[in-house]
């Protein structure tokens, strides 16, 4: 009688069956496995807690978070939750890594070490056999075992992906004693290594297309002949009637032989008040869209053929319906529900993320600062989207902490950095980026907003952290903020003094190197802060022979560099150039820039300059959004640190924090990191608490509004 | 009731089978498809979508945290908790549609059943024929009298009990004969079939659910002394499919459901 209630019941009684048999499995053997588990934990650690001063730390990271504006907000009274926090413990500047940038300095963080020993000095480097840009921390390689059918290569295997960074992240060392740790967003963590915790990795995941975040731009103004975008991709749309039809480019198909790129077609409906359009993705729901509001993420899924369809998630943004329709869509984020490439440890922890909190942005680059930089989006939206951005970590840190008892939690805040490196103009009337722009408006105090807000996410995990003694808490940033004022360019500098030669002695050269003539060329610049010689041995066309020519080279170069000038201002662009081969003693540091080079406040490294250009002269001015930046003279811009627990040193360096988190844990750190322990572990060895002496920060030479600050703040804070 | 059940039937006579009775490809495949399909429009219809995407993803969710705090015991135990209470509501959720499905699938059910489950006797093969009377004529199996067509003879004396059943072991030759039942003043038909073609043939005269669940003859009246008369025929074979009344109703939940989820995501159906 039953059978006959059909598929109706069918479809619920199959389901529910699934779960109830899932469930009571996995919890019966879980179950069963734990006395296994636990006795063998007992009889290969002890107990992991047995000479721990605390069961559960919890560290905050705020890109970015700079000690000087944080001491302006604390003394006004803005940042009530940090200074309770002080107030219970310390606020120290905390010393960063060099160069002074986040892949470097979080590099340092993960592993305890400096950067001739993880192997990273900046986002990118050079592949010394064609001189070409690659990625310093991932090889993403393709499927090496693959079967041809037909037209299609269908591949056996998954495509390697391999993390460059050297040494190893030190939640595993704690992982192997069986204290368990969340690590969330830190960056340089792609792919994910394996260890016993989780982990959603952060800066660095590329986007589905395989880019560091590829926006894309859709209008119907035709500027055909105006170059695209930096960092996006540019659709005119040509609409008939109120109907638009366009696609969406997506991921390379390397399913199909010369397959291009995948495309996703879609239709844009404007509505007759035209106050809206009606967006409709090929195989998603419609979705009305209001200008100057984003969509929700939207799933957009690829299909390369033979049913493999290869899911990502963006957002989108009409800019304008009148005159013209502009469309803005984020970079395709790798879908965290259906992860086109490993994103987390294990790899259901980013399914299980997206599921219990909805869908977030993945991409390492989260917030789409060259969206901004090329005012595709206005300060408004982009000020939004990360905002969002923010919220869906939150969710992940509220997440963490509830399941986290005894362990590491480990979460990063980008957001911190990246509306300091978009809004610092606010802070320098004077600054370049101002002339043709508003330096009025509702976000002019966007940066001193997110401290507020952070602030608040901290009080928040106070709250949970309440009381308890065995409890660490610590607020983290792995550099601060300055001005960007200058750009300079090193390889035209290069070219002036004769070091760098281009083909055909012409005057300029395109990205990447374009017409460097490698046979006469004796350094060149790549990054944000390096220089590399054409060292015989290691580049393939060096001409710089190893020994007393390649130390004159360097002493020379870091000489006249120390000397330059800004022929605009009379000051000096450059504080110190660090030799690489002097500075570190580690393994790596023969990949190291030979050069690393420390800009004073309001300089860095050009926009072309980054990209291996060479133009018409060594300094600009810097126009851009992004306008505040960190890539200088690591003195100049520590990170901060708060810490629950007062410190023993007033001088801690970010090298320090992995080390003191072992020992707060009761591990001992390897012999090879490099910090040390900087944290009390008891009230007879604390001396030092609560607030700094803030000449510290004056003497680090920030920008003009943020010495301004430093004045206010002098007179303040005690 | 039984004026709709018996248009029902002639309905089905027309739509079933269309390849005959010897061939039961077609009304084994189409229609579990068909019913997967309707209740899938159903179901999209008459259950609350989201609540059911809302407990799944939250069953995938404790799910998960199984799997990723496995070595903490009592986050272990509170996932799983969690994770079946959600399943009770995703049961839960399925109460409407499940109702609203119920009558229509039974009728194609039944009818599935009447046409394929059995075949006819063979000339000269004995078949048991029960008669069960209605409460309130129990005592009275012995006044039951059998008039037998022409073609049909008893194989064996009737046997009777005092709990009001009687059964008949007969022998008949080809032809679609008729049993004539009497009690009393009422008298009540069963149909016999007997060799030929593979066809429908009804096993059980009776009424109410029974009148419902075995379709092919006139139901009884509901205050006939008469509470079923049944021929046990014996099951047929369908070929590559599973035979007999259980056998088809297995295949139909299997197949129907099988469809069900296979085409859920072509007409946007949360299952």
């Amino acid at each position: 009688m039953f059978a006959y209630i059909g598929p109706g019941a069918g479809f619920a009684f199959a389901g529910s069956l699934l779960v109830l048999v899932a469930a009571f499995a996995l919890a019966l053997g879980t179950i069963l496995l734990w006395p296994i588990s636990f006795a063998w934990k007992t009889i290969k650690v002890g107990n992991p807690f047995k000479n721990a001063s605390a069961r559960r730390v919890v560290v905050i990271g705020c890109d970015g978070m700079d000690p000087g504006m944080t001491a302006r907000l604390l003394q006004q009274g803005k940042l009530p939750n940090l200074r309770k926090l002080m107030d219970k413990g310390a606020f120290r500047p905390l010393d960063t890594s060099n160069p002074s940038m986040s892949p470097v300095a979080w590099s340092t963080f993960a592993t305890g070490v400096d950067p001739s020993r993880h192997g990273i000095f900046d986002f990118i480097t050079r592949d010394p056999c064609t001189c070409a840009p690659m990625l310093s921390s991932t090889d993403i390689g393709q499927a090496k075992r693959v079967v041809n059918i037909g037209k299609y290569i269908v591949p056996l295997e998954k495509p390697k992906i391999r993390l460059l960074q050297k040494s190893q992240h030190f939640w595993k060392l704690l992982g192997e004693k069986h204290i368990f740790s969340i690590i969330q967003r830190v960056p340089i963590t792609f792919p994910p290594v394996p260890f016993r915790g989780l982990l959603l990795s952060g800066m660095c995941v590329p986007d589905l297309r395989g880019s560091q975040g590829t926006f894309s731009f859709f209008s119907t103004r035709n500027d055909d002949g105006v170059p695209a975008f930096t960092g996006g991709e540019q659709t005119i749309l040509r609409p008939k009637g109120n109907t638009i039809r366009s696609r969406i480019v997506g991921p390379d198909n390397g399913m199909v032989k010369g397959g291009g790129r995948m495309t996703l077609p879609f239709t844009l409906t404007i509505a007759d008040d035209k106050k809206s359009v009606r967006l409709q993705v090929d195989g998603a729901d419609p979705i009305d869209l209001f200008p100057q509001v984003y969509s929700p993420w939207i799933t957009l899924s690829f299909s390369a053929g033979l049913g493999v369809e290869v899911k990502g998630i963006a957002r989108f943004y009409v800019v304008s319906i009148e005159p013209h329709v502009n469309l803005y869509m984020t970079p395709i984020h790798i879908d965290p529900e259906n992860p086109a490439m490993p994103i987390s440890h294990p790899e259901v922890y980013a399914v299980y993320l997206a599921k219990k909190l909805g869908p977030y942005a993945t991409l390492g680059l989260a917030e789409d600062t060259w969206a901004l930089n090329e005012r595709v989006i206005d300060e408004k939206a982009f000020f939004a989207q990360a905002m969002d951005i923010c919220d869906e970590r939150e969710g992940m840190l509220w997440d963490a902490l509830e399941h986290v008892r005894e362990g590491l939690v480990t979460t990063v805040f980008d957001t911190t950095d990246r509306v300091s490196h978009m809004f610092y103009r606010y802070l320098d009337p004077t600054h370049p980026a101002n002339r043709d722009k508003p330096t009025e408006g509702e976000l002019r105090d966007a940066i001193e907003r997110v401290y507020i807000h952070m602030d608040g996410v901290i009080g928040k995990v106070m709250a949970k952290l309440g009381d308890d003694p065995r409890s660490v808490l610590m607020v983290i940033s792995d550099h601060g903020f300055t001005n960007f004022r200058r750009g300079v360019n090193l390889n035209t500098w290069l070219k002036q003094e004769g070091y760098l030669h281009l083909k055909d002695d012409a005057e300029l050269s395109g990205d990447w190197f374009e017409k460097v003539d490698w046979s006469r060329t004796r350094a060149f610049s790549l990054g944000l802060t390096g220089m590399f010689i054409n060292r015989k041995g290691r580049e393939r066309s060096g001409i710089v022979a190893e020994g007393e020519e390649y130390r004159a080279l360097v002493r020379e170069i870091k000489g006249k560099l120390e000397a330059l000038e800004d022929p605009e201002t009379g000051a000096r662009a450059i504080r110190r150039v660090e030799i690489a081969m002097a500075a570190f003693d580690g393994p790596y540091r023969i990949d190291a820039p030979d050069l690393l080079i420390g800009y004073e406040g309001g300089y860095r490294n050009s926009w072309e300059c980054a990209t291996g250009s060479v133009t018409r002269t060594v300094f600009c001015d810097n126009t851009k959004s992004w306008s505040g930046d960190h890539c200088v003279d690591p003195t100049i811009v520590p990170g901060i640190l708060f810490s629950s627990r007062p410190l023993v040193t007033e001088h801690p360096k970010l090298v320090d924090i992995p080390f003191t988190i072992m020992r707060l844990f009761g591990q001992a750190p390897p012999k090879y990191m490099q910090g040390g322990m900087i944290l009390a572990e008891g009230a007879q060895d604390a001396p030092v608490k609560g607030f700094f002496d803030l000449r510290r920060l004056e003497q680090s030479g920030c920008a003009p509004g943020a010495l301004a600050v430093l004045d206010e703040v002098s007179h303040g804070v005690a | 009731m039984d004026s709709l059940l018996h248009l029902c039937g002639v309905v089905f006579d027309v739509v079933l089978a269309p390849l005959g009775h010897d061939r039961p490809e077609f009304d084994m495949l189409a229609w579990p498809v068909i019913a997967g399909v309707v209740a899938l429009l159903v179901y999209k219809r008459v259950s609350n979508q989201k609540g059911i995407a809302r407990a799944k993803n939250r069953i995938q969710v404790h799910l998960l945290e199984v799997v990723l705090y496995r070595d903490d015991l009592f986050a272990v135990l509170v996932a799983t908790a969690k994770a079946l209470g959600q399943n009770f509501l995703y049961l839960a959720y399925n109460i409407v549609p499940m109702l609203v499905m119920f009558a229509p699938i039974t009728l194609v059910l039944v009818q599935l059943v009447a046409h394929y489950a059995y075949r006819p006797l063979e000339p000269g093969e004995p078949v048991l024929v029960q008669v069960e009377l209605a409460d309130s004529a129990r005592s009275r199996a012995r006044e039951i009298q059998l008039e037998l067509p022409d073609g049909v003879t008893l194989d064996a004396p009737p046997v009777r009990t005092t709990d009001g059943r009687a059964a008949y072991r007969v022998v008949a030759t080809e032809g679609d004969h008729v049993l004539r039942f009497t009690l009393g003043g009422e008298v009540q038909d069963k149909a016999l079939a007997v060799g030929g073609e593979n066809r429908k043939v009804p096993v059980l005269r009776g009424h109410g659910l029974d009148a419902v669940l075995y379709p092919g003859e006139r139901a009884l009246p509901s205050d006939s002394a008469f509470q079923t008369i049944k021929v046990s025929w014996e099951e047929r074979g369908l070929g590559p499919f599973p035979s007999g009344e259980a056998g088809i109703l297995v295949w139909f939940f299997v197949f129907s459901l099988a469809a069900g989820f296979l085409l859920k995501d072509r007409f946007g159906v949360t299952l």
